[in-house]
């Protein structure tokens, strides 16, 4: 039998046409063949997400007839309400998130995921979100605006009010760039669910659940967490030198697959100059000082910037609180979960890989319970 | 390693390095822990094969109390999982009932490391949410779980308010210790990818609910029931079922992508529905015989053979399970396995990512939204 590659390293999973991370020459090419840099500027997560979907992006009547059934679906359903309503406001978002998700997907019977389910279910993670966040804070959750676009109406059920455009764009982009990510952990697990003829709810809160990881999505917070902790350029170089010596990992730094600065980190690290220009300048030097650090301690390693870095400076920039992080994240790669659902329906296969034994030689016999 | 070829369904890739669970395809044995399963079915508690998953021994006579207290005082849920169950329409399918409570009850403040504790937790917490569902189906009131019983027997208590007979109770306690684990399966590995990426125990045991939902893994046993009856009610049998096969119909219960012999659960299973349900048996072993020689007609150069699923349902039947609860009890069994899995991956863990091979087209520029016709 093959040799075993941790993590799954290198072993090629699927075969996509939803996005291609090409590590070697810094590229993220989202369906259709168009490179993440060249999507930004002309397309809004409606459009990226209908790209995702199905291969091209939308016209103007697409793209309305999108905006509609999207605006139409925000709404959370009886069991969604109880659920949510019965959690502790205290509650880890992303768990409200899973919970609230499968109670609203819950179901009769098994149905074969439909792209008609991956938009109603993209549509409701920022109400779910905007409902966790307000709990939190001893607020009623807010109803949907149906005039809004995605991002817009997110701002507005977090916060309740006439959302800022600039916040809007900062958001709109953010949820352009990370909506899709080749094969990673949670896209995976979606994958494995999808395999074994489940449904599009089950599949999207396995992927949730794989995303809360502080190894995956959970990264963006603890990059926020240690600029904080740095709190000031200045105090920058003393707090990396200390930290490096205790063999602490920097949060936001290092990608299993890119080899050269990841594209999203270079177009956020852009915008968070006029996001946020006071934590941008602890970003900034700190981002200097950590890859010396590392190229010092790894000339071999390929350090690079991850997103996870610059997301968090645009994600405060854009007033968004550091406990809906991971939320955020979950809000804009559901479309990615749920294209990489669809398409592998066109050639499902259970995905069940070997394992390796490492116990005792079989053959043991058990003693009695009192003889033990 | 260098990038692979693709591999469909990773079949052969190794996913994981186990000391769980062996599945022996080639000799049809399973092993747990170095024990072959039949020298586990029908003499060990599924508590005992649960501290084995979990420990990697059996437990000693105190190890074995400490664990049954400790699953008995877990059993009620909390607060907020008691009124997610009530929010839910009475027709959900179970296993979305089990995927959204489980959810509920594994809600946390701050993320906890995967533990054993953690895991007896949330395998107390099944039968109770299953049971309570049902009677809730049922219009009965919920039945408070018994502390005096053990796993097996308190499901079943609580599933119909009073106590079951030593038999049965014996009889679904085997099923749930041969269901408990079996290797790097769908389920399972969907745990192991979402314990990789550090998330909490909850999490882990959620996705593989959904995943062991999937009519290719675990939710197609009571399939095997409604083929059966529909079997049952045609004139001929044999002719019934080269008519579905003309029709690209599926034999329920047959075939596994590993074993090549007799599924050594399959064995144990049929034996009890001798034992427990002749009227199933009588025409399960019909439709066996028949089954096995039409698809072996059809590819004579492939192992066939009866799965776990197929005597499963018998068994399930007679113990008085209704069939949409044959899947999430799969589940009350398997539960042991996943939260075994998940603090092995946990203990030496690499994130679990693979990569993709990308066929889409060449990269090109996208138009602006006025331009695009």
């Amino acid at each position: 039998m093959a040799e075993f590659s941790p993590g799954l390293e290198g072993v090629v999973a699927a075969e996509t046409a939803v996005s291609e991370v090409d590590g070697a020459n810094g590229r993220l090419i989202y369906r259709g063949g168009y490179l993440i840099e060249d999507l930004v500027p002309v397309a809004s997560y409606e459009e990226a997400a209908y790209l995702l979907w199905h291969g091209e992006l939308p016209n103007e009547q697409e793209l309305d007839a999108l905006r509609q059934q999207m605006a139409a679906a925000r709404n959370l359903n009886q069991s969604a309400r109880g659920t949510l309503t019965a959690m502790d406001p205290a509650t880890d978002p992303m768990d409200v998130l899973r919970t609230v998700v499968s109670a609203q997907g819950a179901a009769k019977s098994l149905t074969k995921p439909t792209l008609d389910e991956a938009i109603a279910l993209t549509a409701i993670f920022p109400t779910i979100v905007g409902a966790a966040y307000r709990r939190r804070q001893g607020k009623e959750p807010v109803e949907p605006r149906a005039d809004l676009g995605h991002a817009a109406n997110l701002l507005w059920m977090m916060d309740g009010k006439e959302p800022e455009a600039a916040k809007v764009h900062l958001v709109d982009t953010y949820l352009v760039l990370l909506a899709d990510h080749g094969l990673n952990a949670s896209t995976f697990a979606a994958r494995v669910v999808a395999s074994t003829g489940s449904d599009l709810t089950s599949c999207v809160v396995g992927a949730i659940a794989a995303l809360k990881g502080p190894a995956h999505g959970g990264a963006t917070l603890a990059a926020r967490n240690m600029l904080d902790k740095i709190g000031s350029a200045d105090n920058a170089e003393k707090w990396l030198t200390e930290a490096h010596a205790r063999h602490d990992r920097f949060s936001g730094f290092g990608h299993r697959v890119y080899r050269t600065y990841d594209p999203r980190a270079k177009i956020l690290r852009e915008m968070a100059k006029s996001a946020a220009p006071e934590l941008y300048k602890t970003a900034a030097r700190t981002e200097e000082l950590a890859l010396k650090i590392l190229h010092e301690a790894h000339p071999e390693r390929p350090n690079a910037t991850n997103v996870d870095f610059w997301a968090s400076v645009v994600l405060t920039g854009a007033g968004v609180p550091k406990e809906l992080f991971t939320t955020l994240f979950a809000t804009s790669r559901v479309a990615g979960w749920t294209a990489h659902v669809l398409e592998s329906l066109s050639d499902l296969r259970i995905i069940r890989p070997a394992s390796r034994w490492i116990g005792p030689q079989p053959g043991k016999k058990p003693l009695q319970l009192a003889k033990r | 390693m260098t990038s692979g070829t693709y591999v469909p369904g990773l079949e052969g890739v190794i996913g994981a390095q186990t000391a769980i669970s062996m599945v022996d395809g080639a000799n049809g044995r399973l092993v747990y822990q170095g024990y072959v399963i039949a020298d586990l079915a029908e003499q060990m508690s599924f508590e005992e094969v649960a501290f084995l998953l979990w420990k990697g021994r059996l437990p000693n006579p105190a190890e074995l109390d400490a664990l049954s207290l400790e699953l008995a005082a877990s059993r009620a849920l909390s607060q907020a999982a008691n009124v997610a169950l009530d929010a839910l329409p009475m027709d959900t399918d179970p296993m979305d009932v089990l995927r959204s409570v489980v959810s509920v009850q594994g809600v946390e403040h701050r993320l906890e490391k995967p533990s054993v504790p953690l895991a007896i937790h949330a395998t107390a917490s099944f039968p109770t949410i299953l049971a309570m569902f049902n009677r809730r189906q049922l219009g009965l009131a919920p039945v408070k779980p018994r502390a005096d019983l053990g796993h097996a027997a308190n499901y079943l208590y609580m599933l119909s308010g009073k106590e079951s007979s030593p038999e049965l109770v014996r009889a679904l306690n085997t099923y749930l210790v041969l269901l408990a684990d079996h290797g790097m399966n769908a389920s399972t590995f969907t745990a192991r990818v979402i314990a990789s990426t550090e998330s909490d125990l909850t999490s882990c045991l959620v996705g593989a609910i959904g995943a062991l939902k999937g009519p290719a893994h675990g939710g197609a046993p009571s399939a095997v029931i409604d083929q059966l009856e529909l079997i049952r009610a045609a004139d001929d049998a044999e002719r019934w079922m080269r008519d579905a096969r003309k029709g690209k119909v599926k034999f329920m219960g047959f075939g596994h992508r590993i074993y090549r012999v007799y599924d050594p659960r399959a064995t144990i299973l049929k034996d009890m529905c001798r034992r427990m349900n002749p009227k199933f048996y009588e025409l399960a072993t019909r439709v066996e015989e028949i089954a096995l020689r039409i698809l072996h007609e059809e590819h004579p150069e492939r192992p066939q053979s009866t799965n776990v699923e197929f005597y499963s349902a018998g068994v399930l039947e007679a113990i008085g399970l209704p069939k949409e609860y044959f899947s999430p009890t799969f589940a009350v069994s398997r539960v042991a396995g996943w939260s075994a899995h998940v603090l092995e991956q946990a203990a030496n863990n690499r994130i679990i990512r693979p990569q993709s091979e990308y066929i889409g087209p060449e990269p090109r520029k996208p138009v602006p939204l006025a331009e695009r016709g």
